[in-house]
């Protein structure tokens, strides 16, 4: 498409400067059930979100119809966002960074496998997952594999450009003995598909499935708590929403006013580094502006909020390159965090628990938790520790918590991180107290 | 949005190599949402969605492909592309398209459709409520009114032997969302939420919605959290407020009950047809023909008419939603329910307004006939595993029981428990059914879906909370 062609008719139209970006993607996914293949998918999309200043004020349009249609659909809804629209902030299109450094998770490899070859790997982890116990009733896996590329214009010329490449796997698996049914569910993702260990993968989605059954619930009270990194990492993304700007501004973040000061206790270290090269791997924002590695918490000190262009006006500062789209308007986003890790295995660090718990999974924080006030109570599972050793399952069982409270009680990570699914690196967390519910 | 010989290629390219069943999906939703920030209008969002499904079926198998590009060439690419998964031999060749026929149920008068409304109308009426909210409390620092409106027209050819079928079907819809929050002492910021939607035009949204009341309530609400104590932990009776509440119902054994899950022996009520699931004061229902409300649509995504389809009588099981594809493997037909948010999924069963049905008695005796226990008037949401029944509730809003009376709210309160035992634990069923509006994200994307229930009581569960013992 030509986008000068774009820009001009913007022009003509009253819409003084504008930016214009297009994604595009394409990818094949298949999921196989009781060795038949159960579905493949197979999808290529593209689509439009375009952005310019009317009468000073800001406007926004985005489409998936890319014909002749197109730029005069998002000039219309450009127009009329901007004619309604109430801010006061003056408004205006980002002319470009100094420096990109530039970062790319492009595999070219990953696609040239044939798929007939894939689809007979994940039959033979499906073999493997149901060899791995005879309680194994049900086994459900499944493959996709995207690749992807943004492409960023606007009317001051700046253009940039990113290609993604991507897997992500799952396996789950069902597991029966007389009433009992326990189930696991695992992940993998990355771009070299074959890193894939599907032994290893069988392996730990059986045993975890197995070593649930018999599991209870346990006395309520306030049990010393491990969780699991996947756990740490939902709560670390929850708990660093309200470091953006944008809410702390609004007076609805419960780190308002806490710049420069203690939030957590000090072995909590967080980075934002969306220049490391994998999934999550990005160099520009949806401002055009470049992203930079950053530290968001030192030692338990509050070092620094996530800002966009707005925002940073506000504070009289610069972005911090996390302008992310939300609905019509270019909010504020993060990825690619770090948490620093302890120097402790795992094993030393529940070694020190007389009594607790090791939660390895929970439900319902979308709902369970209020990122504004940072209170939190969803459903968990895991294992009782006892004598600093993990012992018999529970669940059916809830945590709730302060997520402020929680990593001010945070005793330390283990040396254990691993980048999860949440964007969040991160290691198992041991915390001093939490409320468990149960009988 | 494609022409007719255009369709026919596309379905017999799909057919190619043995299919049994081929669908093309033709969608392009408008929509726009506007959002104010503290009474002034932070953003207007409009978005064009805009591409085409494919799907075939052979046998227990089926391939789906999407593209949001509706040339003739990367049509007919796609299907080629789907229908090189099978190998086998032709078994159709479709030589004509006929006009498919449904009922209208959601009407909308000419001159009341949301689209026809101008912007600024909206934005007065979101200014109105952002008014009557923030009256109720100076703590209240931040309020976010929205106007979502979608408007979607797709065109649905469906084909199993010579003669295919196509439907062209029009869906609208429209919400309003209420966000309360308010700032308490210590930087505690207590939110609220109300947001009633429907398949209604303006009209209803400005007359029949009592409107003013539901921007007053999130206000209160909000408020009310500030001064509330942490909910305590432990198994207690819960009452559950009608309406909202019934998203209990919707996860813990709506989801159970959906073919996707019972098809596959996945779900705890796999093979359950004809047993007894619930305690015998409960009947429950999946009904997408209730015109214009917000889980309702004219037909499915694959031209069936939706139905009142009866899930429970009389606490025994009758009944799954049934899509095409998943009825194969169950041997049952297909009930009006397979659903899509969009293109870019295939469809499968989902609920669309699900309730449990009213029962005898009155809300105020199942108060004042639960001496310590706790009511939820409301819920944030929950999920539930469908394999093991294990789901989870975080209730928005929920008050301690004592003594029969209704005293003082608490926050931070879940409730979790298994959907076999749950819908057994239901001692009391009220006559007051409400639904409420919801989206609910599954295996086919996000869909607009109706919760409801009348006011029930839960003999016991487990209740989770950082407020310790309940006393």
């Amino acid at each position: 498409m030509n986008f000068n062609k774009f820009f001009e008719l913007a022009k003509e139209k009253g819409i003084s400067e504008s930016q214009i970006q297009i994604s595009k993607s394409s990818s094949l996914s298949f999921e196989l059930f009781q060795h038949e293949l159960d579905s493949y998918e197979v999808q290529s999309s593209q689509s439009i979100v375009a952005c310019g200043i009317y009468n000073g004020k800001f406007g926004s349009a985005r489409t998936e119809r890319l014909d002749s249609t197109s730029f005069s659909y998002l000039i219309d809804q450009i127009i009329v966002s901007a004619s309604v629209s109430e801010k006061s902030e003056a408004a205006s299109i980002f002319k470009g960074s100094e420096k990109y450094k530039k970062v790319s998770y492009f595999n070219k490899s990953l696609g040239e496998t044939p798929v007939e070859e894939k689809i007979a790997a994940f039959k033979k982890l499906e073999d493997l997952i149901y060899a791995g116990d005879p309680s194994v009733s049900e086994v459900q896996v499944g493959y996709s594999e995207s690749s992807s590329s943004s492409e960023f214009y606007n009317s001051y010329g700046l253009k940039l450009k990113q290609k993604d490449t991507y897997y992500t796997l799952f396996g789950m698996a069902v597991a029966r003995r007389g009433e009992e049914i326990k189930n696991n569910f695992e992940l993998d993702f990355g771009n070299d598909f074959s890193n894939f260990k599907p032994e290893e993968f069988a392996k730990k989605i059986v045993t975890e499935t197995v070593k649930k059954f018999g599991a209870k619930s346990i006395k309520s009270g306030k049990y010393p708590t491990v969780l699991k990194k996947s756990i740490v990492a939902s709560l670390v993304r929850a708990f660093l929403s309200s470091a953006v700007a944008d809410e702390v501004q609004r007076h609805s973040s419960f780190l308002e006013g806490k710049l420069g000061e203690k939030v957590a206790c000090s072995k909590l270290t967080v980075e934002e580094k969306p220049l490391t090269k994998n999934i999550f791997a990005s160099y520009f924002d949806d401002e055009g502006v470049a992203k930079t590695n950053k530290v968001i918490v030192k030692n338990g000190v509050l070092k620094q909020y996530f800002y966009n262009r707005e925002t940073g006006a506000k504070d009289g500062v610069e972005s911090t390159g996390n302008g992310a789209w939300q609905g019509g308007k270019i909010g504020t986003n993060f990825s690619n965090i770090f948490v620093k890790p302890g120097k402790v295995s795992f094993d030393e660090l529940i070694a020190p628990i007389e009594e607790g718990v090791y939660i390895t999974e929970i439900q319902g924080l979308g709902t369970g938790l209020n990122p504004n006030s940072g209170n939190f109570s969803c459903q968990a599972e895991g294992y009782m520790i006892r004598g600093g050793k993990i012992a018999e399952p529970i669940t059916l069982i809830t945590m709730s918590g302060n997520l402020l409270k929680m990593f001010k009680s945070l005793k330390g990570f283990d040396k254990e991180a691993e980048l999860t699914l949440s964007s969040v690196t991160c290691g198992n967390a041991y915390i001093k107290s939490m409320s468990i519910g149960g009988e | 949005m494609i022409s007719k010989s255009l369709a026919l290629k596309v379905l017999n390219a799909s057919l190619e190599t043995g299919g049994d069943y081929a669908e093309l999906y033709i969608e392009q939703t408008d929509s726009e949402n506007i959002n104010l920030e503290n009474g002034k209008v932070e953003s207007f969002g409009s978005k064009r969605s805009y591409g085409a499904g494919i799907r075939i079926m052979q046998g227990l198998r089926y391939v789906y492909g999407y593209t949001s590009d509706l040339s003739a060439k990367s049509l007919l690419g796609l299907a080629v592309k789907l229908s090189a998964s099978f190998s086998g031999e032709r078994a159709i060749t479709v030589s004509e398209i006929k006009k498919g026929k449904y009922k209208v149920i959601n009407k909308i008068a000419a001159g009341d459709h949301l689209y026809e409304i101008p912007v600024e109308k909206k934005v007065a009426y979101l200014k109105e409520c952002f008014e009557i909210t923030k009256s109720v409390d100076p703590r209240l620092v931040r309020i976010q009114d929205n106007f979502l409106t979608t408007h979607r027209v797709f065109e649905l050819y469906t084909a199993e032997g010579a003669t295919a079928t196509k439907f062209v079907n029009e869906e609208e819809r429209g919400r309003l969302s209420i966000v309360a929050m308010a700032l308490g002492e210590n930087n505690d910021v207590q939110t609220a939420f109300n947001g009633p939607g429907a398949c209604h035009g303006w009209s209803y949204f400005t007359k029949t919605l009592n409107y003013k009341e539901r921007a007053k309530f999130a206000g209160e609400k909000a408020i009310g959290l500030l001064t509330a104590k942490d909910c305590p932990s432990g198994k207690y009776p819960v009452v559950i407020a009608n309406g909202w509440g019934g998203v209990l119902f919707h996860e813990a054994c709506g989801h159970p009950l959906e073919a996707s899950a019972t098809a596959k022996g996945l779900s705890v009520f796999s093979n359950s047809i004809g047993k007894p699931i619930a305690s015998p004061i409960v009947s429950a229902w999946d009904d997408g023909t209730i015109p214009n409300e917000w889980g309702s649509n004219n037909i499915d995504s694959e031209g069936v008419p939706t139905h009142k389809n009866e899930l429970i009588r009389d606490g025994i099981c009758v009944g799954f939603m049934v899509d095409r594809f998943n009825g194969r493997r169950l041997g049952m037909a297909p009930n009006g329910t397979s659903r899509r948010e969009s293109y870019r999924y295939a469809p499968t069963s989902r609920m669309s307004n699900t309730y449990i049905a009213p029962g005898k008695d009155d809300p105020a005796d199942i108060i004042k006939d639960t001496k310590l226990g706790i009511y939820v008037a409301n819920f944030g949401g929950g999920s539930v595993d469908p394999s093991t029944g294990q789901f989870n509730f975080s209730a928005s809003e929920a008050y301690i029981i004592r003594e029969g009376k209704i005293c003082e709210m608490v926050k931070g309160c879940t409730l979790i428990g298994t959907g076999q035992e749950v819908l057994l634990n239901i001692d009391r069923v009220g006559n007051d059914l409400d639904l409420g509006q919801g989206n609910c994200g599954a295996g086919s994307g996000s869909v607009p879906v109706n919760v409801g229930q009348p006011t029930i009581r839960l003999k016991e569960i487990t209740v989770g909370g950082s407020g310790g013992k309940l006393e």
